[in-house]
């Protein structure tokens, strides 16, 4: 994981995306597809809902920039991808950022309370469906839309 | 003539035992009886050579006058007369006036014969009265009544008696006939047997019987009857005869409708009973009886519920009943319980209607209640049934979600893994991949282990459950656990008796305890070593066993539904499988206890473990 001072240094040159999942193999695979989309990403990853908010909050403190696209795993440990989610919502101050849900569930439930949050919420907010092969065409754009 | 005659007459006339009075041509009272003048004592008609005309009042009349003119003529008058004596007494006379000749025929005047019949007129008058009054009350009470001479074998009937056996007024009965009017079979024998009596061994009689009249009618009949004696002998027989149809027909249909009633209430699968302003039984039906256990209504009757049931339930039941009789309004359909002296607790569906007087007072309540136990039962079941239906589907959700999440998860890192290998070129990235592989492997096989724990506990939902001692329990599962406390520098307190012991399955009283200790210890606050304390307390229905420790706690306001759920995990902890306190609730719950927590951040955890006690 890399320390704030790193991220500071690199802000200006690399768009910022946050990988937010307890599970390592995601992590690898998506950093993996992601490497494919652009090599100008600074990927930070966060095994939990509780640290991402944590970091998101500081640097909304300090006035720096914020993550462009944040994947977010829904089971974690301490803090879950909904609580997260609704945390994250709540903040004022934040730019239209993305929001990509990463979850192997085919839960209806799941579905319905993203579908909830989409149609709600001023952030573009994806479901995706584990497993990955790669990112299509409108992430990138996306991606590169933001930068 | 006037003074020769005198004479005679005057003394034979005093003489004559009768108040007698010689008039002459001329209405003047020539000579009168001592007994004249006794009965008109000392008034003017005794006077001699007073005037008659004026013998019965002073004005005189012209009718009085004609009539002894008629006298004079030759004829014998007579007729009543009616006066009122100088002391206001009044008095009916019956007189009497005869031609009044001398020797030669010649006519003098009038013999004029009186006789106080006063006595008589009001013999007469009462009699009268008598006889029309006992008309008038044979007409309404419909009492005839007959007499019977024995020595010359006649019968003879009233009006009434004639027109209740609906013959003509000119009908001339017979002891024979008679008798032959009484309906054939018990009618007919008992009042032949009753006249024999009556004649022969002198009893009296009264009863009620039934006739078939001229007109083929069958009446109800009270015959009575009694013999006269004279010179000690039973010469006739006399006694009323009575129609009582319509009273017997009233009688009948009041006590065929109380009948009905009866058989009615008595038979209907509901407990029937009234009760008076005092809440008082004045009526109960037989499922009633049953109920509260007595053959006899008489039993209960009079008692109060006070007598009959708990105080409280009498209580609550009285005050109905008083809300019933005060707003004249009923209750129905009211669910109450019944508990009896005994303890013996039923429910009921209850109504209670007003019972009011013809006057729309209120008398009292009319209760009717239906046993509902059975329904009850069901419900209870029913619910019980949803309750497990709803904690078994909520359960079946949370699995299927976890299988859904989980199993799809692993798989998922297989595919991606699988993909990314085969899209992959560099040798060093290949054996990182193909290692990840592996690991995605170990939590698959993991999570397959996890699920097959649960799966276990939920299916043996029947395992047998065995008075352990506690202790021992505790004991065996701390040996374990030895190696971590003492890493740990951790402490047990156990303030439980040797003496508790508590039902459980002895796997699952282990793993329980295994994984609450082993939390505790996990757990523990990073700035302080753990203590931990082991309490248990004794409830009607559960033991309770809790422990208590000093850790990191959880913030139970965030987690608190949660806590228990599957692979929940809440402290950044590496060992953290969110599965301990899952499976451990599932043990719990399989034999039929319950587990709770209390919790601060910072201060430590307190979990407490319901046992069920019952079998």
């Amino acid at each position: 994981m890399l320390d704030l001072s790193s991220v500071y240094t690199l802000r200006m040159k690399h768009k910022s995306v946050y990988i937010i999942d307890d599970d390592s193999i995601t992590i690898f695979g998506l950093r993996k597809l992601l490497a494919k989309v652009s090599e100008d990403l600074l990927i930070q990853e966060f095994n939990n809902g509780k640290s991402a908010l944590d970091a998101i909050l500081l640097l909304r403190e300090n006035k720096q920039a914020l993550p462009e696209v944040i994947f977010l795993d829904i089971n974690m440990p301490i803090m879950d991808g909904w609580t997260f989610l609704e945390e994250f919502l709540k903040l004022s101050g934040i730019p239209s950022t993305t929001i990509k849900i990463v979850t192997s569930s085919i839960d209806i439930r799941d579905r319905k309370k993203w579908e909830s949050y989409a149609n709600t919420s001023k952030h573009q907010i994806d479901f995706i469906t584990k497993p990955i092969y790669e990112l299509d065409l409108a992430d990138m754009t996306n991606l590169h839309k933001v930068s | 003539m006037k003074a020769i005659g005198t004479h005679v007459y005057d003394y034979l006339v005093q003489q004559l035992p009768q108040p007698i009075a010689l008039i002459n041509t001329n209405f003047e009272l020539v000579t009168a009886s001592r007994a004249w003048k006794d009965y008109f004592e000392k008034a003017n008609q005794s006077v001699i050579g007073n005037t008659i005309l004026k013998l019965w009042d002073t004005t005189g009349s012209t009718l009085w006058e004609k009539q002894l003119r008629k006298s004079f003529n030759g004829h014998i008058e007579s007729g009543i007369q009616y006066w009122t004596s100088e002391e206001g007494r009044e008095r009916w006379c019956k007189w009497t006036t005869t031609p009044w000749r001398d020797a030669n025929e010649n006519i003098l005047g009038a013999i004029l014969k009186v006789e106080d019949v006063s006595d008589q007129m009001e013999q007469e008058a009462k009699y009268e009265k008598l006889e029309s009054l006992l008309r008038d009350q044979s007409e309404i009470t419909k009492v005839g009544i007959w007499e019977y001479h024995i020595d010359t074998d006649q019968l003879s009937w009233s009006e009434m008696t004639k027109k209740i056996h609906e013959v003509p007024l000119d009908f001339v009965p017979s002891v024979e006939t008679g008798i032959n009017f009484y309906k054939q079979g018990h009618s007919r024998n008992t009042i032949a047997m009753l006249i024999h009596n009556g004649i022969h061994r002198g009893i009296a009689w009264n009863e009620k019987l039934q006739v078939v009249t001229a007109k083929g009618n069958e009446r109800w009949v009270i015959a009575a009857g009694k013999p006269l004696y004279q010179n000690n002998k039973i010469t006739r027989l006399v006694g009323t005869f009575q129609d009582v149809t319509q009273q017997v027909a009233q009688e009948i249909k009041t006590r065929e409708s109380e009948q009905l009633l009866r058989t009615l209430v008595d038979n209907l699968p509901l407990n029937v009973f009234i009760k008076d302003l005092e809440s008082r039984k004045v009526l109960v039906n037989k499922a009633e009886c049953d109920y509260l256990g007595v053959d006899d209504p008489n039993a209960v009757l009079g008692k109060s519920d006070f007598d009959l049931y708990e105080n409280d339930i009498a209580q609550i039941s009285r005050d109905e009943d008083l809300q019933v009789i005060k707003t004249q309004q009923p209750i129905l359909g009211k669910r109450t319980i019944g508990v009896k002296k005994n303890g013996n607790s039923t429910p009921f569906l209850t109504s209670k209607i007003p019972w009011l007087n013809l006057k729309g007072e209120s008398k009292g309540i009319i209760g009717i209640s239906v046993d509902i136990s059975e329904i009850v039962q069901k419900e209870n079941q029913l619910k019980d049934l949803i309750n497990v239906t709803a904690i078994q589907n909520k359960k079946l959700i949370n699995f299927a979600h976890i299988v859904s999440h989980n199993l799809r998860s692993h798989t998922a890192n297989f595919a991606m893994l699988l993909d990314i290998l085969v899209k992959e070129k560099e040798d060093v990235e290949k054996e990182r991949i193909l290692e990840m592989l592996g690991e995605a492997s170990d939590n698959l096989m993991g999570t397959l282990e996890n699920l097959n724990e649960v799966i276990d506990i939920s299916t043996n939902v029947n395992l047998e459950r065995k008075s352990l001692n506690l202790n021992e329990q505790i004991t065996k599962v701390m040996q374990n656990l030895s190696a971590i406390l003492q890493q740990n520098h951790g402490k047990v307190v156990n303030e439980i008796s040797d003496q508790v012991h508590v039902k459980a399955v002895p796997a699952y009283l282990e793993s329980i305890l295994f994984n609450l200790l082993t939390n505790a210890v996990r757990y523990r606050h990073p700035d302080r070593t753990p203590e931990i304390t082991l309490t248990s307390r004794w409830e009607k229905e559960h033991t309770i066993f809790s422990i208590k420790d000093n850790g990191l706690g959880i913030d139970l306001s965030r987690y608190g539904n949660k806590l228990f759920g599957m692979y929940k995990t809440f402290h950044n902890n590496k060992d953290a499988r969110g599965i301990g306190l899952y499976i451990t609730k599932n043990q719990i719950e399989a034999m039929g206890g319950t587990i709770m927590a209390c919790s601060e951040v910072n201060v430590g955890s307190v979990f407490s473990v319901y046992f069920k006690n019952e079998a």
